[in-house]
C-alpha cells in the first residue's frame, strides 16, 4: 500500500465534493492522493466522524447488528470504552456483504482502511484463505494475531483458527428454542435428533437455509455431526418427510415462530435473555438441547494484514479480552465471554443458557466441505 | 369529473401555434438557445444511453462475463453446466416459471376489477385511492413477512375472523400459495395502475360509434374498448412475470426453502463466491426476462391504433345520487355495485390486512398496547451514535433521492419513449435494450454495482469509481424510467401524427411540439410513470445499500432492516413512518400531476 490511508482519513474531513459528483478519479500509483474532489464533510462517511488530528485511528469492520442492533449492541460502548483508555479514535465500518465487501476488493486491488474486522466466524475465514490468488488478491488478508493479552484466559475450544489469525472474542450456541404454551400447554420438545423426526413432531419445526443464514448452517452442520457427510441428507429427508420449514433467514424463522406457525425454531440458546428483558412469557421461550448437545458458533476478531496501524491493532485486540470488556460484550451482543473469568451479573447465567455438551467442526474439517454439503442439502431438499 | 381535455388540447395547440410562430421568427435568426432547444432529445437519448452503459450495461457485463469464460478463455463452460444440469433446468426453472405463472394469473385477476373500478366509477376519494394503490410496492418484503404471518398466520387476524364465524381455520402458511397471494399484493396494484391509464385514455368517441351503429354494450365494450386495454393488461402481466420470475425474499419468507427460486440459488452461489455458477444462472434468468420483455413489445407495436383529441369516458357515480329510491337500482346497476363491494372485500383481507397488521404489531408487545417502538425510534433520532441508522435522516434522504430520480427519470423516460415511437430499423431491439434494468435479477446488478462501479475501473493510471447519493439517484433512475418509457410511449404511438406535424410545419421544435402537444395528450401516463419511478425510488434497497456502502446516506428501507431484530416493534414502527411518508408523498404527486391536464 503506498499511499497512507491514514493521511487520507484525516484529510477526508468531508466528502461533500466526491460524493455529490458521486464519483471520483484516484490515482493508482503515486506517493501522496492528489485530493482531486477528495472525500468531505463527516456526514459523508461511516468512516467520516471527523478525526481530530494528531489523535490516532483505528477503523473497526464489523456486521451491522454489532453497532446498529434495536434492542442493544456492544458498538457505542465499545467506542467508548476505548476511546476513554487510548489516546485514539474508533471508526466502525458496516459493509452490508460484511466480510465479502472486504474479500472483494482484495480481488480487484482496491484497498480499503479498515485495521480490523470484527465477527468472523470460520465458514468467513476459509473463504478468505480460500480465494487468495484470484485477481490481485495475492497477499495473506488477515496477519496472526501475535501477542494478545488475555489469550491464555481464553475458554476451552473456542480457537477455530489452525494459524492463530482469528482470536474469539464470543461464542453463542445454536439450539432450538420453543413455546411451552402451545397444544394448549402440552407440548414440550423432544429431547433427542431421532425423536424430532417421529410423527408426534409432524410440523412442528421452523430452521433456516444454510445458505443465506448462519443458524441454518450451524443446524446442518450440527446434523452432519450427529450422522456424518453420508447420513445427514437421509436424516433431512427423514425431517422434511415430518413438515420441518425452511425459512430463508433467523428473521423470516422467528417472526413465523413469534406468530405461532410451529412450536419450535432453530435460535440461539440467549434467547430467554431478551426475553426476560422484554418482560415476555418465558413459557414462550424455552431452549432445548438436542441430544444434550448445541452447535457453537465462536466469533473472531482479527488484524487485516496490511493495516497501518498494526500496534493499535493489536492494543485493540488485548482491550477486546479484558475481563470488564468481556462481561460487557456479553450482555450487548447477548453471546457468551470468551474467557473464563468475565464478570458478569448473577440473572445473566440463569437466562443465557450453556449446552451440557457444545459441539462444532474445525477450521480443517469444514475446509473444502462446507460448500459441498451446502449444495448438497439444497438439492435434496429443494428438490424434493 | 367530466373533463374537457379536447377543449384543454384545442387551448394547447393553438398556443403551440402562436409558440411556434414565435419560434419560427427565432429561427431564422439563429440563436443558441434554439439550437439547444432542438438538440434537446437527441441529447437526452445520448445521456440516457451513457447513463445506461455506466450503471446497467457495464457492471452487469462484468458479472454475467463470468458465465462464458473460465481461466482467462471464452469456454461457456459455467453456462453449458447449468443448462445440461437437470435438476437446474427442470426442477428450479421450471418452478420458478411455474410460480411465475400462477402469481402473475393471480396479479392479473386482482388487479383488473381495480382498474375497472377506478376507471369506470366515481366516488369520493378516488383520485386519494388511485394514488395509494402504489403503497405496496414500496413496502420492504420483511414488513410484507410479518403482515403476512399475522393476517395469514395459524393464529393470524383472518383465522380469528374465521373461527368467531364458526368456520374451522385454514393454514395458509408457508406454502406455495402464500408465496402467490403475496406476488398478487406486491403486482396486482402494478396492473391496477397500467390499466387504468390506459382505460382513461380510451376515447369516448369510438365507443359512443359503436353505440349509435346498434352495438350492446358488452360488444361495444368487446370490440372498441377491449382492444385498447389489452397491451396495458398484457404489460401488466409481463412485467409481473417477469419480477416475479426473479423473486426472492418473498419466497424465502413465505414459502420456505422448499419452493426456491432460481433467484435463491443465485443468491446462495453469491454468498459462496461461486461467481461463475451465479453468473451462469443469471445469464439465463435475464434470457428468459429479455425475450419476454421483447415479445411483449413486438406485440405492442402492432397494437397501435392512431387516435386524435381523445376524450376520456364519462364515469359513473358509485352511489346513485338518488340511491334512496328503488328505481335508481336497475338490475343492472345492482349487480355491478355488489360486484364492486365483493372486490372491496377482497382487497380489505388481501391489501389492508397485511399493511393493518403491521401497524399493530408495531403498537403492541404480547397483545398490549405500547408506544414503545415509537420511543425507540425517537430515542435513535435524539441520542443515536453517529454510526447509527436514525430515522429522521432516513426519511428526508428517501425524499430527496425519490425526487431527483423523478427529475432525472421522467426526462429519460419520455425523450426514449420518443424516440422508441420514431420508425426506424432496429427500433425493437433497441426498446428490449432500454428496458433491459427491469428484466435483470437485482443481485446481479447490486454485484455488478459493487465491482464495476464502487471498486472501479483502473485506466490511465486512474481508478475511477461511483458511489455516494449522485451515483444511487444515478442508479435508481435507470431502475425506474423503463416504468415512464413503458406508461408513456403506448400513448405517444398511438397519437395522430398529424398534430405533430402541423406543430411541426408552423415552425415548433421538436421539442416544443412534445411539450405543448403531445405530453398533453399521453398525461395519465407520465403520472402513472412518474408514480412508479418514485415508488421504486423509495422501495430500493440493493443498489442504495451498495453504493452507499461506506457512506451514511441510509433511506427508509434500509432504516427498516437495521431496527429488525428479535423484537419486532421497531422495524415494524419503522415501516409504518415508511408507510405514512410514501402514502402522502403519491398523493402529492397525483395531486401535482393531475394539475397539468387543466
Amino acid at each position: 500500500m503506498s499511499r497512507s490511508r491514514r493521511e487520507f482519513l484525516t484529510a477526508a474531513g468531508a466528502s461533500g465534493a466526491a460524493l455529490l459528483a458521486g464519483c471520483q478519479a484516484e490515482p493508482v500509483d503515486q506517493e501522496t492522493p492528489t485530493p482531486t474532489a477528495t472525500e468531505a464533510d463527516g456526514a459523508g462517511t461511516t468512516a467520516g466522524s471527523p478525526t481530530p488530528s494528531g489523535a490516532d485511528t483505528l477503523v473497526v469492520a464489523t456486521y451491522p447488528p454489532f453497532v446498529n442492533a434495536p434492542s442493544t449492541s456492544p458498538g457505542a460502548w465499545l467506542k467508548r470504552r476505548f476511546e476513554e483508555q487510548f489516546d485514539a479514535t474508533l471508526v466502525y465500518q458496516t459493509p452490508e456483504s460484511e466480510l465479502n465487501y472486504y474479500l472483494e476488493r482484495a480481488i480487484q486491488g482496491v484497498e480499503f482502511e479498515a485495521d480490523v474486522y470484527v465477527g468472523l466466524n470460520t465458514g468467513q475465514l476459509i473463504d478468505a484463505d480460500d480465494r487468495r490468488g484470484e485477481g490481485q488478491f495475492t497477499d495473506p488478508l488477515f496477519a496472526e494475531a501475535g501477542d494478545v493479552e488475555g489469550m491464555d484466559r481464553l475458554r476451552d475450544g473456542l480457537q477455530f483458527d489452525p494459524r492463530n489469525r482469528a482470536v474469539p472474542f464470543d461464542t453463542g450456541y445454536i439450539s432450538l428454542v420453543w413455546n411451552a404454551t402451545m397444544d394448549g400447554g402440552e407440548f414440550v420438545a423432544p429431547e433427542t435428533f431421532e425423536a424430532l423426526t417421529e410423527s408426534e413432531y409432524e410440523g412442528d419445526l421452523i430452521a433456516q437455509n444454510p445458505a443465506s443464514s448462519s443458524t441454518g448452517e450451524a443446524f446442518m452442520l450440527h446434523t452432519i455431526k450427529e450422522y456424518g457427510p453420508d447420513g445427514f441428507l437421509d436424516y433431512w429427508d427423514r425431517l422434511q418427510a415430518n413438515g420441518v420449514t425452511v425459512l430463508g433467514n433467523w428473521t423470516d424463522s422467528y417472526t413465523a415462530y413469534t406468530n405461532e406457525e410451529a412450536p419450535m425454531v432453530v435460535s440461539y440458546s440467549t434467547d430467554q435473555v431478551f426475553a426476560a428483558a422484554e418482560d415476555q412469557d418465558l413459557q414462550k421461550h424455552q431452549i432445548r438441547f438436542l441430544n444434550d448437545q448445541a452447535y457453537a458458533n465462536p466469533e473472531g476478531m482479527a488484524r487485516f494484514a496490511d493495516t497501518d496501524a498494526p500496534g493499535l491493532a493489536g492494543e485493540f485486540m488485548s482491550f477486546m479480552l479484558q475481563p470488564e470488556i468481556q462481561a460487557g460484550i456479553a450482555q450487548r451482543n447477548v453471546a457468551f465471554p470468551a474467557i473464563q473469568d468475565a464478570p458478569l451479573p448473577e440473572d445473566y447465567s440463569r437466562y443465557a443458557q450453556e449446552p451440557p455438551e457444545p459441539v462444532t467442526f474445525t477450521y480443517d474439517e469444514l475446509q473444502g466441505n462446507v460448500d459441498e454439503w451446502t449444495d448438497q442439502w439444497a438439492r435434496r431438499f429443494a428438490g424434493g | 369529473m367530466d373533463r374537457s381535455v379536447g377543449a384543454a388540447l384545442r387551448r394547447r395547440v393553438s398556443r403551440a401555434r402562436r409558440t411556434a410562430r414565435r419560434v419560427g421568427r427565432a429561427v431564422r435568426r439563429p440563436g443558441g438557445a434554439d439550437v439547444l432547444e432542438r438538440r434537446a432529445l437527441p441529447l437526452l437519448a445520448v445521456g440516457t444511453a451513457l447513463l445506461l452503459t455506466v450503471l446497467f450495461y457495464y457492471p452487469v457485463a462484468t458479472v454475467l462475463v463470468e458465465s462464458v469464460r473460465e481461466a482467462g478463455r471464452l469456454t461457456f463452460g459455467p453456462l453449458v453446466d447449468v443448462l445440461t444440469d437437470e435438476f437446474y433446468v427442470v426442477r428450479v426453472f421450471g418452478f420458478t416459471a411455474w410460480q411465475a405463472f400462477l402469481s402473475t394469473l393471480a396479479s392479473v385477476a386482482l388487479g383488473l376489477p381495480g382498474a375497472w373500478v377506478l376507471a369506470r366509477f366515481d366516488f369520493r376519494g378516488r383520485e386519494t385511492l388511485k394514488s395509494l394503490t402504489m403503497v405496496p410496492f414500496v413496502l420492504p418484503s420483511v414488513m410484507v413477512a410479518v403482515g403476512f404471518y399475522a393476517t395469514f398466520g395459524a393464529s393470524g387476524t383472518l383465522n380469528d375472523a374465521l373461527g368467531a364465524l364458526g368456520v374451522g381455520g385454514v393454514d395458509l402458511l408457508p406454502s406455495l400459495g402464500a408465496i402467490i397471494v403475496a406476488h398478487a399484493f406486491y403486482n396486482a396494484p402494478l396492473v391496477t395502475r397500467v390499466v387504468t391509464a390506459s382505460w382513461e385514455s380510451v376515447d369516448a368517441g369510438a365507443v359512443e360509434t359503436a353505440r349509435s351503429l346498434g352495438a350492446s354494450p358488452r360488444r361495444a365494450f368487446r370490440d372498441v374498448v377491449l382492444p385498447q386495454l389489452l397491451p396495458a393488461v398484457l404489460m401488466g402481466a409481463t412485467l409481473t412475470f417477469v419480477f416475479t420470475f426473479a423473486s426472492f425474499p418473498i419466497v424465502l419468507a413465505l414459502g420456505g426453502f422448499q419452493y426456491a427460486t432460481v433467484e435463491v440459488f443465485i443468491y446462495s452461489a453469491v454468498q459462496q463466491l461461486d461467481y461463475a455458477e451465479a453468473a451462469a444462472l443469471a445469464a439465463v434468468e435475464s434470457a428468459v426476462s429479455l425475450t419476454l420483455t421483447a415479445l411483449y413489445l413486438r406485440y405492442e407495436r402492432r397494437q397501435t391504433a392512431e387516435r386524435r383529441d381523445v376524450r376520456p369516458l364519462p364515469r359513473e357515480r358509485l352511489v346513485p345520487e338518488s340511491w334512496r329510491s328503488a328505481a335508481a337500482w336497475t338490475r343492472e346497476r345492482l349487480v355491478s355495485r355488489l360486484a364492486v363491494a365483493g372486490y372491496a372485500a377482497v382487497v380489505v383481507v388481501v391489501f389492508l390486512g397485511p399493511i393493518l397488521s403491521m401497524i399493530y404489531a408495531s403498537l403492541t408487545v404480547d397483545g398490549q398496547f405500547t408506544l414503545s417502538a415509537y420511543r425507540f425510534l425517537l430515542r435513535r433520532q435524539v441520542s443515536g451514535a453517529a454510526f447509527q441508522v436514525r430515522p429522521l435522516p432516513a426519511v428526508l434522504n428517501s425524499l430527496a433521492f425519490g425526487v431527483a430520480t423523478l427529475a432525472v427519470a421522467l426526462p429519460m423516460g419520455v425523450s426514449m419513449a420518443v424516440l422508441t415511437t420514431r420508425r426506424f430499423r432496429g427500433r425493437v431491439a433497441l426498446d428490449a435494450l432500454s428496458m433491459a434494468p427491469l428484466a435483470v435479477s437485482g443481485i446481479v446488478v447490486g454485484l455488478g454495482l459493487l465491482r464495476g462501479l464502487v471498486f472501479g475501473v483502473e485506466a490511465f493510471g486512474y481508478r475511477f469509481s461511483a458511489s455516494g447519493p449522485a451515483a444511487i439517484v444515478a442508479a435508481h433512475a435507470v431502475a425506474a424510467y423503463p416504468f415512464v418509457v413503458r406508461n408513456v410511449s403506448p400513448g405517444l404511438d398511438g397519437l395522430d401524427r398529424t398534430l405533430v406535424e402541423s406543430a411541426r410545419s408552423l415552425g415548433a421544435s421538436r421539442v416544443r411540439a412534445l411539450l405543448d402537444v403531445e405530453l398533453p395528450l399521453v398525461w395519465p401516463g407520465v403520472v402513472a410513470g412518474a408514480a412508479f419511478a418514485f415508488a421504486l425510488s423509495v422501495g430500493e434497497f440493493d443498489a442504495t445499500v451498495i453504493l452507499a456502502e461506506g457512506g451514511n446516506v441510509y433511506t427508509m428501507p434500509v432504516a427498516v432492516e437495521r431496527y429488525i431484530g428479535r423484537r419486532l416493534g421497531p422495524a415494524t414502527a419503522m415501516g409504518t413512518v415508511l408507510l405514512a411518508v410514501t402514502a402522502a408523498s403519491f398523493v402529492v404527486i397525483e395531486r401535482v400531476g393531475g394539475g397539468f391536464r387543466g
